[in-house]
């Protein structure tokens, strides 16, 4: 699949080949290749395990892979590399003893900022996220989406060219998801390259302009969302059960069905009318259907038909 | 806050990064004042308990305690210890960053580990030498305290100074080369004290060198806590060059501190 065209941009912020990395054991990226436009809000969606943290660490500088090359901004990821590039982690990285104003200004001075800079900028940063009123709150004191904030301000307050960000939605409540991918969105119209991990579907379809699908440590497909969505029909099909083979081969010849995957025990099409197909599903196997699920089809089932899995599970179908 | 009016940050200086994690370090410490107090208190109630239990209730005969006044001696062995428990306290925030994950944001700045490491190991040598230093002024202002200074006070301050910081750089080296091997910090404190109560008794911080058995004499000649109490009793309670003297104290511990420093913060650091 093809990077979406984008005439404006022209140079890479990212651009790995053939990465490999493996610890304990366990292969984390599997000859992975992608390439990232400048200016991109690129979202990488895979399931737990399938490599988009340890992608995100590598290009961060913070793991080196066992082969393959990176270029990160033209350069090879590094520390000196780290100043022009902001990092949000999985998990919340904060001291709560700390100050919403201390734990920017300790970021500020790591970065080199004087602290006339780091001033000015933790109060244009503060009330761009919304914490102006808590610069002088401990960080104990702040919910779970305010201290997601203030890490966002944190990456941001060096003016990164750059944003890594692993998961920045998890474990927020729907106002504050929404909240940060309005300050994402803001952030990127300004110039700056995002790259996040999510396995929030609807909202990377809804905000991410490049969306890559990583699997099993390797890039499955990438490009913009239509164009990952533009093979589906417009209903999705999810059906439990145990089909026979001759079942299965029935419905994939039905004229309004799709890309068919049969994943025992799972049934995934999708279709162009879901109230039409539920009735001839359960005439044809209705004694075998343990549950069904009728939807209109989103990244999720395009991911499920390139890859040949479900986002929520690392497992590859038979 | 577009990327064409990115302000210029400048080269991230080692330098800057090590002072702000100090600083934030004994922010830290000034705000727990259970730790702040009790690292005074407690060698302090010592001083007091101890010193004048011994001093009164066994009348220590041995001439390298004056006047059988113990409480006087304890002085410089209190200071080592004093700086040895802000050693180990300190070296322990290394497992609070890293539960916090502060230490993995600090590892992903543009600096080295190192340099992080670095900034860390200095928290602890100023917040311990802090602490011994502050125990010095108070107990040279206990009554009855009959401290010697020999050198007069200025000179005895500066070498005691001396001490302590070269004490603490040893000691926050050590403390760090425990606190990257060891995953827990349980398992930190259990192997410190297992490790730092037998130096500290081995050390002339309780009892003079001088009137121990031979086998222990060699023990207190490997410790090398024994030389920071020795170059402490020099500077302000002894009236003569000590155990070993103060230009082997000196020698030793001018050796001893900056290698065991440089092991420390010469490890690798794994991101958490």
């Amino acid at each position: 699949m093809p990077i979406k065209e984008a005439p404006a941009r022209t140079t890479l912020a990212v651009e790995a080949l053939d990465l490999t990395f493996a610890y304990d054991g366990h292969t984390a990226l599997d000859g992975l290749s992608i390439s990232i436009l400048t200016g991109s809000l690129c979202g990488l969606l895979g399931p737990n395990g399938s490599g988009k943290s340890t992608l995100l660490s590598v290009l961060a500088g913070l793991r080196t892979p066992d082969s393959g090359s990176v270029a990160v901004l033209g350069q090879a990821p590094s520390p000196a590399l780290r100043s022009r590039a902001g990092i949000l982690f999985q998990e919340t990285c904060l001291d709560p003893l700390m100050t919403v104003r201390e734990t920017l200004f300790l970021h500020g001075r790591l970065y080199g900022m004087p602290a006339s800079d780091i001033r000015r900028r933790a109060g244009e940063i503060l009330e761009a996220v919304g914490l102006a009123e808590r610069a002088r709150s401990f960080v104990h004191t702040l919910s779970g989406g305010m201290k997601r904030r203030l890490e966002l301000a944190r990456a941001l307050l060096p003016q990164p060219e750059l944003l890594l960000l692993d998961e920045p939605t998890t474990g927020l409540d729907p106002d504050s998801e929404q909240a940060l991918w309005s300050h994402l969105t803001a952030i990127n119209r300004q110039g700056v390259t995002v790259v996040l991990s999510t396995n929030e579907v609807g909202e990377a379809d809804r905000y991410c302009d490049t969306i890559a699908f990583i699997h099993g440590g390797r890039l499955a497909a990438e490009g913009s969302p239509a164009e990952l969505k533009a093979g589906l029909k417009h209903d999705a099909v999810w059906a439990e059960g145990s089909f026979s083979d001759a079942v299965i081969e029935q419905i994939r010849a039905w004229p309004d069905v799709g890309r068919l995957v049969w994943a025992p025990p799972v049934l995934h099409a999708t279709v162009d009318s879901a109230a039409a197909f539920a009735p001839r599903l359960f005439q044809a196997a209705g004694d075998h259907i343990s549950t069904i699920r009728l939807r209109e089809a989103t990244l999720k089932d395009a991911y499920f038909e390139i890859v040949g899995a479900t986002l929520d599970t690392a497992e590859t179908a038979v | 806050m577009t990327v064409a009016a990115r302000a210029r940050t400048g080269a991230p200086s080692a330098f800057a990064a090590c002072l702000a994690i100090l600083g934030r370090d004994l922010r830290a410490v000034a705000r727990s004042r259970s730790q702040l107090y009790s690292s005074l208190l407690f060698p302090l109630m010592l001083l007091g308990v101890l010193g004048n239990g011994v001093s009164h209730g066994l009348n220590p005969s041995s001439e390298h305690i004056r006047n059988g006044d113990y409480e006087s001696f304890l002085v410089p062995g209190l200071i080592v210890m004093t700086a040895l428990f802000s050693s180990t306290f300190s070296s322990a925030s290394y497992y609070q960053d890293r539960d916090t994950g502060l230490l993995r944001v600090m590892l992903a700045s543009p600096h080295s580990p190192r340099v992080i490491l670095l900034g860390k190991a200095l928290g602890g040598v100023v917040i311990g030498s802090l602490q011994a230093m502050a125990l010095l002024a108070i107990a040279s202002l206990v009554p009855g305290i009959d401290l010697e200074w020999q050198f007069e006070v200025v000179p005895g301050v500066l070498l005691a100074l001396a001490a302590v910081l070269l004490l603490a750089v040893f000691l926050n080296g050590f403390a760090q080369i425990m606190a990257l091997r060891i995953p827990t910090m349980s398992g930190f404190h259990l192997v410190m004290n297992l490790v730092m109560f037998p130096l500290l008794f081995v050390s002339g911080a309780f009892f003079p060198l001088a009137d121990l058995p031979l086998w222990l004499k060699l023990l207190a000649t490997a410790n090398p806590l024994s030389y920071a109490v020795d170059l402490l009793h020099i500077a302000i309670y002894a009236p003569d060059d000590g155990h070993f003297g103060l230009l082997i104290d000196v020698l030793v511990l001018g050796a001893l501190a900056p290698a065991t420093f440089l092991l420390g913060i010469g490890r690798r650091v794994n991101l958490p």
